[in-house]
């Protein structure tokens, strides 16, 4: 029994070095990555200047046209996330101030991810690899149920998110593939799909009173000197459950509500995201409502 | 509580260290313990399919002793017959019911007759084909006087409920297995470092061949429609090595946790995919149901000694129940009927005993010829898989009239966000390190153990899937 306690402890001993050691390969790698995504460039960048910020979701990042804001002499870039919520957008935002980025506006986008106060696996899990090397990412993750085991178990972090920040993700970054996500500044146009889901059924969904991260937004901009611009996007006709909105506009009287801006389903993609035709109609009267332009 | 779940390697720990230090005094203490870590171990499923297991359990035990006490050959029958239709009943309700009763449903609608099928609204308890085939094994075996029943009620329920072999077995054997539950023995060194191996073996199986390759079969599969001939070709490979890592994988871990506590359970696979031929494929492939089937179904029925048509009738029963074993679904019986054919040939003309021998390749024409009857094997398991994998039947033939029709050999990008083609490396590396060690119950024992385990530890932790998590395939049936 004693020659096994030391077999088992040896293999102990080497799962815990080779998981020290990926852990350290892989952040380093990570460390280099700049063309892959909008959180790696941002942790990866030094101090910027823009006149504009959008962040917020998909309905952020397929609707603002970062290049019609640059055309009017406005330097801008879209920062919205695919399936992210408030969590990674205030995240986002604190990694920005942390390397100093000068911003005048931020376009934010907050609608329907005010119903929940929960990261979205699938984007924050791209913050993980940094955790160690940011105190503003350690202390966002600290209040988050799994921070213990993402932030003590070496590797943990990307054994449970193999499919993000996995050894794929690893082979791209070495391989210098890009990713479009930095294309077109930010946005990221959207075609007219044939089967696109026009209908949505957003009957039981409502805001949080106090959305966390919002209201951290909201602070980050005041103490900042940030002008926030926070706007409800357009849904298409079909949506099931539209008094959301003014479920939102009643919780939150500073959100301006664009949700009926555009609505007709030749605009849309899927219910909740325009096609870049769209989105060109949108951003012009955001132009023209924020910016006099 | 998966093998390859966080609860499972807190689980295990604590049960060997109890076992070994604590319950040690006796067997039966040891036993004992067992008992009650596999009844924890199942309940974590679903408690109240405990006491079916424990029904289950005590009806063969107590009709065994009847049989062996039976005077009359009537009573011995009794008591023989009662086992068998309440265990295959409980199998019926559960796993088959709905089945009959909506294809029987569907045939009266079909000539008109409109009908509805009063289904009933159970899950399957997990592990349920695997313990009825434990129990029917035993109470067959006391009838036919092979043994003599088990009277000591923890021994027997240890046999029936033992965790490693509870939910997806091997089907173990009361000869096998009784023998060494009633022998306390001491802890034995390299059996447990034997067993370590097998278990980390297994979890690459899972985590880096089977999960992984589930992402692109399903992928694929779901898709059929938009495929090409060469995503749909790898789709069938992908699927093959998906159940072959995920079940083998299984029992590897299986095996592996059982040498932990001393005993040993049959052995499952033996690299079924470097067969020659299909009935060598099936001496290879989850050996435990193939031999069970072959005991108590194939040679009763007569086996190959009668007739020719005895012959094809026996091969076609056992295929068909074999399949049927699997779910209650039409694919299984065709993937079942598949393979019937495929070995009907080998029977009748007497060559399904030709490949018994190991694999030995040199630079000659003759090792060309085993290269090539293994790929060939391997194709023909590959379509049977296909019919196994698919929805429906139709969906089966409709994704081989494609794969053939298509005749597009390009790369494609699916729904998983990768390139069809990208497993390929993994899966070539796998396939050469089980060729390699082929001789082997697994490869990471012998000579530069430690170095093997790390090189697997890290294949484990870098290229494991383990946030599209996905149970074992086996524990369905």
């Amino acid at each position: 029994m004693k020659r096994f306690l030391i077999y088992i402890t040896k293999i102990i001993v080497v799962i815990t070095l080779i998981a020290v050691a990926l852990d350290g390969l892989y952040t380093a790698i990570f460390m280099q990555s700049k063309n892959r995504g909008k959180i790696e460039t941002v942790i990866n960048s030094k101090a910027q200047k823009y006149d504009i910020i959008v962040l917020g979701s998909s309905r952020a990042n397929n609707h603002f046209v970062s290049q019609m804001f640059e055309n009017v002499g406005l330097k801008t870039f879209n920062y919205g996330m695919s399936g992210g919520h408030l969590f990674e957008s205030s995240l986002l935002l604190k990694l920005m101030i942390e390397r100093k980025y000068k911003i005048k506006n931020i376009i934010l986008e907050a609608d329907l991810n005010l119903s929940n106060n929960q990261e979205s696996d699938g984007v924050s899990a791209k913050f993980l690899p940094y955790i160690h090397n940011s105190n503003v990412i350690k202390e966002h993750f600290s209040g988050q149920k799994n921070f213990n085991e993402l932030y003590y178990i070496p590797f943990y972090r990307y054994i449970k998110y193999d499919s993000k920040i996995g050894f794929r993700e690893i082979f791209k970054i070495e391989s210098k593939e890009k990713t479009n996500a930095l294309d077109n500044l930010g946005f990221y146009p959207l075609k007219k799909h044939k089967n696109g889901n026009m209908k949505n059924n957003i009957v039981n969904l409502n805001p949080l009173p106090h959305n966390k991260y919002y209201e951290e937004i909201k602070n980050i901009c005041v103490a900042n000197n940030i002008n926030l611009i926070t706007v409800m996007t357009p849904m298409c006709e079909n949506v099931v459950g539209m008094n959301y909105f003014d479920k939102v506009k009643k919780a939150y009287p500073e959100i301006h509500n664009y949700e009926n801006v555009v609505v007709d389903n030749k605009y849309f993609s899927s219910c909740g995201h325009m096609t870049d035709a769209g989105a060109k109609i949108f951003t012009v009267r955001i132009l023209k409502d924020f910016f006099n332009k | 509580m998966f093998f390859n779940s966080l609860a499972f390697a807190i689980f295990l720990p604590i049960v060997f260290f109890l076992y070994w230090f604590v319950f040690n005094k006796t067997k039966s203490t040891q036993n004992a313990l067992l008992i009650v870590a596999s009844y924890y171990f199942y309940s974590c499923w679903d408690w109240r399919f405990l006491f079916l297991l424990v029904f289950s359990t005590f009806l063969d035990y107590y009709t065994g002793i009847q049989i062996e006490k039976g005077k009359s050959e009537n009573s011995r029958k009794f008591w023989f017959w009662l086992s068998i239709i309440v265990n295959l009943g409980f199998l019926g309700i559960f796993k088959y019911y709905n089945f009959f009763a909506t294809s029987f449903s569907e045939l009266l609608n079909s000539v008109g007759i409109q009908a509805s099928p009063i289904l009933l609204n159970v899950i399957l308890p997990v592990g349920i084909s695997f313990y009825t085939f434990h129990g029917l094994s035993y109470v067959i075996d006391i009838y036919l006087k092979r043994i003599k029943a088990e009277y000591n009620f923890v021994d027997y329920s240890l046999f029936v409920s033992y965790f490693p072999l509870l939910v997806a077995g091997p089907i173990e054997r009361a000869t096998h297995l009784l023998p060494q539950v009633k022998v306390k023995t001491e802890f034995d060194f390299e059996k447990a470092k034997e067993g370590i191996c097998q278990i980390i073996w297994g979890l690459v199986k899972k985590v880096v061949i089977a999960d992984t390759c589930a992402t692109y079969a399903n992928a694929i599969f779901d898709n059929y429609t938009s495929m090409n001939s060469f995503s749909l070709i790898l789709g069938a490979i992908y699927f093959a090595f998906q159940i072959y890592g995920d079940f083998s994988g299984y029992s590897d871990i299986a095996l592996g946790v059982s040498k932990l506590f001393g005993l040993d359970l049959l052995r499952n696979f033996n690299y079924p995919y470097f067969s020659r031929d299909i009935a060598e494929f099936w001496r290879r492939w989850h050996i435990s149901l193939s031999s069970w089937f072959r005991d108590y179904l194939y040679i009763p029925l007569g086996g190959s000694k009668g007739g020719i048509w005895m012959k094809i009738r026996n091969t076609f029963i056992i295929f068909l129940v074999s399949g049927f074993w699997h779910g209650a679904n039409w694919t299984y019986l065709a993937w079942g009927f598949i393979n019937a054919i495929y070995f009907l040939p080998l029977l009748l003309s007497n060559s399904n005993r030709n490949n018994m021998g190991a694999i030995q390749l040199k630079f000659n024409f003759d090792s060309a010829k085993v290269i090539m009857s293994i790929l060939y094997t391997f194709s023909l398991t590959c379509i049977a898989w296909i019919f196994f994998r698919a929805k429906t039947i139709t969906d089966a033939i409709l994704y081989l009239k494609r794969m053939i029709l298509s005749r597009d050999f390009s790369f494609q990008y699916l729904d998983n966000e990768r390139y069809s083609y990208e497993l390929l490396i993994i899966l070539g590396i796998f396939v050469l390190v089980e060729w390699n060690n082929r001789t082997k119950v697994e490869p990471l024992s012998g000579k530069r153990n430690m170095l093997k385990l790390a090189f697997a530890i890290i294949a484990i932790m870098a290229f494991g899937t383990f946030s599209d998590y996905k149970e074992f395939i086996y524990f369905q049936f």
